[in-house]
Order: structure tokens, then C-alpha cells, then sequence
């Protein structure tokens, strides 16, 4: 049975006009991004290297001290951002005159003198490139991502303002068109076939959308249902998008794009389990790892639609379906709870400890356990009808 | 002579053993006196050992005496009544170490022995009594057909090491390196022991039949020097080694010579080990050994790659019990057929020793090794820090950053800049100094026997 478009979002226009209200007691900065000139890059990466000479002229070791990105003791929590990296942090050192530090020395140093041309000649490469230009130095791909990040974190520059892309891995579908920063026009209406993210989220431009929710998608494989069942028609106008697991900047990016341009509610679809949750709190929150970049990453505004553990027992999702918590599970959930962020939502700490009491998780394929095409037929148009998310 | 001087030196130093083995103090000084009466037609030798300080303290003379009966009736060539010494020699050691605790003399008719060999043998002898006795300092004196030269046999740095039963203490003073490459002042003066395994050796039966008897064996300790401990990036090669033993070696030991050739170089990356000449054997009290490293591998890098040659000193520690000789004559006996079938003994067990020494030098060489490995990865590292450097520099457009570069390292361009980067890069990398306890401890350390590990650095 088709409901009405105006019952169908009802709720959903209710929460937009709150969240809107939100908006704009928000800090102005929250949604421009700072823009840092190429001189300023170059300037800073200058000042490094003038640091390393002036340590030799010394005839002492050169060192460089980079804010330490895992640590939880140099983040700090603030509802209206979420995570972000503190004003006084601690560092890590790599030494120069260290076998065991001196390749990630020198693998830093070369990183910077590709970005240092980057920059100059304003053309852009992607970590694929840096890591194949000299895989013996590298070792591998990680190495090449991690060192680009703390380079970003060390000089306060975003990656992008480094000239260095990243190819994406997230994907999107739905009422979405734009244009790319080299002119090219996309559009996300197909039903069959998504769109990758794009690689430059900073270039995009004339975004033109209608609709009326944005739904992230833990899973690629959810995602893929979701486009077979043909949901973006049936829930149309909206704009699904995934991550494919743990989001990479780019999908994060997007969907903070997506939160500035079009104030839209934004909902997660995730399994429940601890899992899904720590990558729900990614989108919405951040992470240590990039909390330097926290304004240009968060969305504090995600709900979270579903699975909800509570839904288990109301939709008496058959036992066989479910899986026991291990105890990493139990762990990682424990460590969930203790988060800075969790303190203000009370709703996601009570679905937590529900999770935590009846022992059980499940993924959000155990729907179809109740009916093959319970998720996009039932669960999902109810859910979103009648503000089911907390 | 030599013999004679032996015997009498290894009364006491049985006495000192004994005292040793009771845990008791082992420091003070031994002065050897040798001096020529030019009688009316034969020139005779006189000699004089006198002891002072704790590491004599209560030696029963009586027993000594008796000892020394048998000795003189033993003896050969005769031994006639001696001239005491010049009071004088013997008031400059009392000052420095107290009261005599004892006093021998001897005199022995023999012109044929007073060569400048004779005298290297004593000093050899000498020298291999400090090895385990460090703690005790020796003053050899000649005066031989008005010549006279003096010897003193001094340790800067000791260590007690307990072996078995056996208190030693060694001498592990070692060589500083090449000045112009360290601080002054921020290197290691003392070697760090190493302890190889105890390896029980076979008596041949034609030391059996004369008489020696119980449980032998040997116990292998190794000693690199300089020691490079506070310089972990400074890479080091083996060039020299030295074997040493608490069992005099006075002659040409086959056994030692024909070693290099039992040993597996490849399998320990060398070249080749070789016998140093017999003149080195007689006057170093060890046999020495020349090693070379393959370096055909990469000449050039070799070349540019500060490395500091070290020597490797290998104490062979031989022990013997035996639960049913206890007298002092009997000791001193077995210590004599040990050291007359010393090479009869090393070559029964010659499988066995080499597979000892060859995993020593193998352990040595492993931290050699790892050495090279680290200051190769410096080295790649190094290269890209400093092309990474000049490529920012060079292209900056910035008249400012340039040269504030420039001035910092005082060159005038950036091919200047990027030799002088260079240069103290790699110094400041080479040789990275870190004091480490072991190294600059000012106390001496007392260790349990094994405490070290087999590699000394790792």
C-alpha cells in the first residue's frame, strides 16, 4: 500500500525543522571550511626542513615530533563538533639517528617533497601514485596512508589542501546530482548501478537534490539490496550512501557535504553490534585518528534508525538468527559505553545496555528471516514513518 | 731458569688459589727479581719473588718451606745458595703494598739462559698469570750483564668472574678507539665478558699414564675490545684475535696454529682467519690471528661506512678436579702435566674445542653483523633524507628559506648545502652516543657464574 509522501515524512520533516533550528546556533566555521593558501603549505612545509638543517648545523640528530593521532588522552569531546584533537597534545618522535625510526624519517621527508611539488605546481596525485613511485622505500600502501595523515595532522592542513587524493571506497545512490571540480556532471538517479564517491569532495559544486533524508549504510552488501529492492524509488526523494564498513575520508567527507549543503536528517543503518555502532559513531562523532580534521568530518546530527537492539524483541526476530556476543564483543561494547560522547545520548547508552544484557547481536540480514523483503518493504518505510531512530 | 721461576711462581700461585676458592681478597703486588753475579768463571742467575698485600695473607710459610725443599732437590741445574737482594728494590715494594708476606729466593748457574728469549718466555709466563689474577700487580725486574729493564704488569679495569669453584678476576681493560671519532672522554675503557659454555674435555691416555687423573675441562670466555656499547650505530670489524689461557702456551702450539683451518669462515661471513708468526706467539703469551672479511660485495659502500676495528680476545679457562689430590706438590704436579700435555689434550678434544670456538665467534660476529645491518638501514635512510631536503630547497621559491638554509650550514649554494648536510648527517647518525650504565659504572662489578649472555651486546 503507497502512503502519501506528506505522511510518509512526516516525522522527518518534524526532525529537519529541530535540527534546522540547530543549525544556526551552530558556529559559523563549522561549515566553512578553512581555506589555506598554497603559500602558507609551502611555508610550512619550509619550516620543517628548516628544522632538520638547523638541527645538522648543530651537529644534533634532526627529530620530528608528530601529535600522536591514537591516543585517546589527546582527544577531547564537545557535542556541537564531537571528537576533535586537543590544544595540548602529546607526540610521538621519530628520530633521524634510529634505525628503527630512521626509514619512517626518511619516508616522511619524502612525502613532504612530493606534496612540496604537489603544491607548487598546483596538480594533484593520489596515494596510489606516491606508493608506486617508490614501493622499495614504502613497504606498502598503509605506510604511504598513515604517513599522509600525520603529515595533514603535523602541518594543520586537510589532505586535500595537500594535493593529495585518495581513491574512494564508499559508494552513493539516489536524488543526487553534481558536478565535479573538472567540470563533470553527476548523477546519482540510477537505480541499478551506484556512483563511487568522488575523490575531491572539496571540488564539488552545484549540488542539486530534493530529497528529503540521507540513509548511511553500514554494509556494501545491505547497499546493494537496498538498490535491487529499488528503495531510493520507493522512498524517493533520498540519497543512500555506504561506507563500505569503516568510512574513509572521502565518504565522510561526503556525507558532511551532504549535511552543510542540504540540512537533511541523516540516519545510520547498522548491524547491531558493537561493531556497527563504533562505525556509526565514526560518521557522527570522528575518530581519534583524525580528530584534527573533526570539523570537516562530523555530522553530530546522524540518528540512529536501525538495527536497534530493542527492535529484536519488539519484531521477535527468530533466536536462530541471532549470534552471542563474544567477548570482544563485550569488550568493545564496555569501551563503547565508557566514550565521552555516549554520556549525551541517553537513548543509545539504554539500547547499549540492552545489548549488553541479552547477550546477543545481530546483523541487519536477519530481517529477512521474518520475510525476504522485510528490510526495504517493512522495516525501513515504518521505521522512517513513524520516527523509530534515536 | 724459565722452569725454575715457574715452579716457584706456581707454589704461590696454588697458595693464592687456595685463598681464591675461600672467597678472600685477591689484590696486592708480586715483584720478580733477576739480576747476574759475575763470578770468577760462571755467571750465575739470581732470582728473587717476593708477595705483599691481602692476596698473600696468612700463606703458611712452614708448608711453603717444605715445598720449597723438594723444589730445590728437584730442581735443574743445580741450585746454589743465593744472594739476597738489593734492599732497595724491595723497600719500593713494600711502600707500595705493605709489608713482605713473603720471600724467596734462588740462585741458578746457567749462562746458556740469559737470552732476551728466555726473558720474553718469563714475561709470557707472567703475563698469563695476570690473566686470571688481575687484581694482583706484577714488577718484573732484569739486571742482566749491567742491562736492566723493567716490566710492569698493571690493571686499570678488573672483574671478578666466578667460574665453578674459581673466583678470577680478569683484566678488561681495552683499547679506545680512533680518537678523532669519539668524544673525549665518552668511550669505554673496560670490556664486557662473555661466558661460553663449559666444555668437558677428554684426558689422553698418555697423560693418564702419568699420573693426571679426574675431571677436566674448559671454559671458553670472550672479550671484545674497544667496546662500542655507548656507539650502537657504529659498525665494527673483527680483525685480530687473541687466545689466552690460565695454562701457560710458551711454545708453538700446533693445535692453535693449525685452527684457522678447522674453522668454517664462510659459514661465519670471513674470508679467512691465519696464524700471526711465531715471534707474535712468544711475545703476546697467546696465539694470534689475523681475520679477513669477504668485501667484494660492495667495495664502495664499505668503504664510505665508518667501522671500528675491534680485537677479540678468547680466554680459554681450564679446570681441573681431582677429589684425591689435595697437597699443595700434588696440585703443582698435575699443573705441570697439564701444561706438558696441553697440546696432547686440546687435540683429543679438537672436535669438540673447535665447535666451541666456532659458535664464540659466531655469536661475536651475529652482533657484527647485526651492526651492518643497522648502519645500512641508516645509510638508505639517510640518502633519501637528504635528496628529499635539497629537492625543497632547491625549488623553493623563497629567497628567505634558502637562505636561511645557506647560513645555517655556511655555504654559499645548494650543492654546497648538500654536501655539508651530508657530512653531519652521517656523523651525527655514525655515531650516536648513548651512555650506558655497564659502560661508565665507576664501581667493579662481582657477576655470578653465566650472568652475561653469550653475545656481549645484545
Amino acid at each position: 500500500m503507497e502512503l502519501h509522501v506528506d505522511e510518509q515524512f512526516s516525522e522527518i520533516e518534524k526532525l529537519r525543522a529541530e535540527l534546522l533550528a540547530n543549525v544556526d546556533v551552530m558556529a559559523d566555521w563549522q561549515r566553512a571550511e578553512e581555506e589555506i593558501s598554497h603559500q602558507e603549505i609551502l611555508n610550512r612545509i619550509e619550516g620543517i626542513i628548516l628544522g632538520v638543517v638547523t638541527s645538522l648545523s648543530k651537529d644534533e640528530a634532526p627529530v620530528l615530533a608528530l601529535p600522536n593521532r591514537s591516543s585517546w588522552a589527546n582527544v577531547s569531546f564537545d557535542s556541537t563538533i564531537g571528537l576533535q584533537m586537543s590544544s595540548r597534545q602529546s607526540v610521538v618522535t621519530i628520530r633521524s639517528d634510529c634505525p628503527s625510526s630512521a626509514a619512517k624519517f626518511a619516508q616522511i621527508l619524502k612525502i613532504l617533497s612530493v606534496i612540496y611539488r604537489l603544491v607548487q605546481s598546483n596538480s594533484y596525485a593520489t596515494k596510489r601514485d606516491i606508493y608506486y613511485n617508490n614501493t622499495q622505500l614504502f613497504g606498502s600502501q598503509k605506510a604511504v596512508d598513515s604517513i599522509v595523515d600525520d603529515i595533514s595532522c603535523m602541518l594543520k592542513v586537510p589532505r586535500r589542501s595537500l594535493h593529495v587524493l585518495a581513491t574512494s571506497k564508499g559508494l552513493i545512490s539516489g536524488d543526487l546530482c553534481y558536478m565535479e571540480e573538472d567540470g563533470t556532471r553527476i548523477d546519482c538517479h540510477s537505480s541499478s548501478a551506484a556512483v563511487s564517491v568522488s575523490s575531491n569532495i572539496s571540488g564539488i559544486k552545484n549540488i542539486i537534490s530534493a530529497a528529503k533524508f540521507v540513509l548511511i549504510i553500514e554494509k556494501d552488501a545491505t547497499f546493494q539490496r537496498l538498490l535491487d529492492d529499488d528503495f531510493c524509488t520507493k522512498l524517493s526523494p533520498c540519497i543512500i550512501i555506504t561506507g563500505k564498513g569503516v568510512p574513509d575520508v572521502n565518504s565522510r567527507l561526503m556525507v558532511k557535504k551532504l549535511w552543510d549543503e542540504l540540512h537533511i536528517p541523516i540516519f545510520a543503518l547498522v548491524d547491531a553490534d558493537p561493531h556497527g555502532i563504533e562505525i556509526m559513531c565514526i560518521y557522527k562523532y570522528g575518530s581519534v585518528a583524525m580528530s584534527f580534521e573533526a570539523h570537516s568530518l562530523t555530522v553530530p546530527s546522524v540518528m540512529w534508525l536501525g538495527l536497534l537492539p530493542s527492535d529484536l524483541q519488539r519484531l521477535r526476530v527468530p533466536e536462530d538468527a541471532l549470534i552471542p556476543l563474544t567477548k570482544r564483543d563485550e569488550s568493545k561494547l564496555s569501551s563503547l559505553l565508557e566514550r565521552p560522547y555516549l554520556t549525551s545520548q541517553p537513548d543509545w547508552q539504554k539500547e547499549m545496555k540492552l545489548m549488553q544484557q541479552s547477550k546477543v547481536k545481530a546483523e541487519i540480514q536477519s530481517l529477512t528471516a521474518i520475510a525476504p523483503d522485510f528490510l526495504t518493504n517493512i522495516y525501513l518505510p515504518n521505521k522512517l514513518r513513524y520516527g523509530g531512530w534515536v | 731458569m724459565v722452569m725454575e721461576m715457574q715452579q716457584v711462581l706456581r707454589l704461590i700461585m696454588q697458595m693464592a688459589k687456595q685463598r681464591q676458592q675461600l672467597g678472600l681478597r685477591t689484590a696486592g703486588g708480586l715483584l720478580v727479581l733477576l739480576w747476574t753475579d759475575t763470578g770468577a768463571s760462571t755467571q750465575k742467575i739470581n732470582c728473587t719473588v717476593a708477595a705483599a698485600g691481602p692476596w698473600c695473607t696468612g700463606i703458611q710459610i712452614e708448608a711453603l718451606q717444605l715445598v720449597l725443599a723438594d723444589l730445590k732437590d728437584s730442581m735443574f741445574p743445580c741450585v746454589w745458595p743465593h744472594h739476597e737482594p738489593d734492599p732497595e728494590e724491595l723497600s719500593a715494594f713494600t711502600d707500595l703494598y705493605g709489608s713482605l708476606r713473603l720471600l724467596l729466593s734462588f740462585q741458578v748457574k746457567d749462562t746458556s739462559h740469559c737470552s732476551s728469549e728466555w726473558q720474553a718466555r718469563i714475561e709470557a709466563f707472567l703475563r698469563t698469570f695476570t690473566v686470571a689474577n688481575a687484581g694482583i700487580q706484577i714488577h718484573l725486574k732484569f739486571k742482566i750483564k749491567q742491562q736492566t729493564s723493567q716490566r710492569e704488569f698493571r690493571v686499570k679495569f678488573k672483574r671478578k668472574v666466578a667460574l665453578a669453584d674459581l673466583l678470577l678476576t680478569l683484566d678488561v681493560a681495552c683499547s679506545a678507539p680512533p680518537l678523532w671519532c669519539v668524544k673525549k672522554g665518552c668511550w669505554c675503557e673496560r670490556g664486557h665478558p662473555a661466558f661460553g659454555g663449559r666444555l668437558p674435555l677428554s684426558i689422553p691416555p698418555q697423560a693418564m699414564d702419568q699420573g693426571l687423573l679426574g675431571d677436566l675441562s674448559v671454559q671458553l670466555v670472550t672479550l671484545l675490545s674497544p667496546c662500542v656499547l655507548p656507539y650502537p650505530n657504529v659498525a665494527t670489524e673483527l680483525t685480530r684475535i687473541q687466545n689466552t689461557s690460565n695454562i701457560p702456551v710458551t711454545g708453538p702450539s700446533g693445535f692453535f696454529q693449525t685452527l684457522p683451518a678447522a674453522l668454517d669462515c664462510q659459514e661465519m661471513g670471513l674470508d679467512r682467519i691465519y696464524c700471526s708468526t711465531f715471534k707474535d706467539l712468544v711475545y703476546s703469551g697467546g696465539t694470534v690471528y689475523t681475520v679477513e672479511k669477504d668485501s667484494w660485495d660492495n667495495p664502495e659502500q664499505e668503504s664510505s661506512l665508518p667501522t671500528v676495528q675491534q680485537s677479540l680476545l678468547l680466554f680459554f679457562f681450564l679446570q681441573h678436579s681431582d677429589p684425591f689430590t689435595s697437597q699443595l706438590t700434588d696440585l703443582m704436579a698435575t699443573e705441570v702435566l697439564i701444561e706438558h700435555h696441553l697440546e696432547d689434550i686440546l687435540n683429543k678434544n679438537r672436535q669438540a674445542v673447535t665447535a666451541a670456538l666456532q659458535a664464540e665467534l659466531r655469536n661475536t660476529l651475529k652482533v657484527q653483523h647485526h651492526r651492518k645491518k643497522q648502519q645500512e638501514k641508516l645509510h638508505a635512510a639517510a640518502e633519501v633524507i637528504l635528496s628529499s631536503s635539497i629537492s625543497i630547497v632547491s625549488s623553493s621559491s623563497s629567497m628567505d628559506f634558502r637562505n636561511a638554509c645557506l647560513n645555517c650550514m655556511k655555504v654559499h649554494d645548494t650543492r654546497e648545502l648538500g654536501a655539508s648536510l651530508r657530512e653531519s648527517l652521517w656523523r651525527v647518525m655514525s655515531w650516536k652516543f648513548i651512555p650506558r650504565a655497564r659502560c661508565f659504572s665507576a664501581k667493579m662489578e662481582v657477576h655470578p657464574e653465566n650472568d652475561d649472555p653469550t653475545t656481549a651486546e645484545i
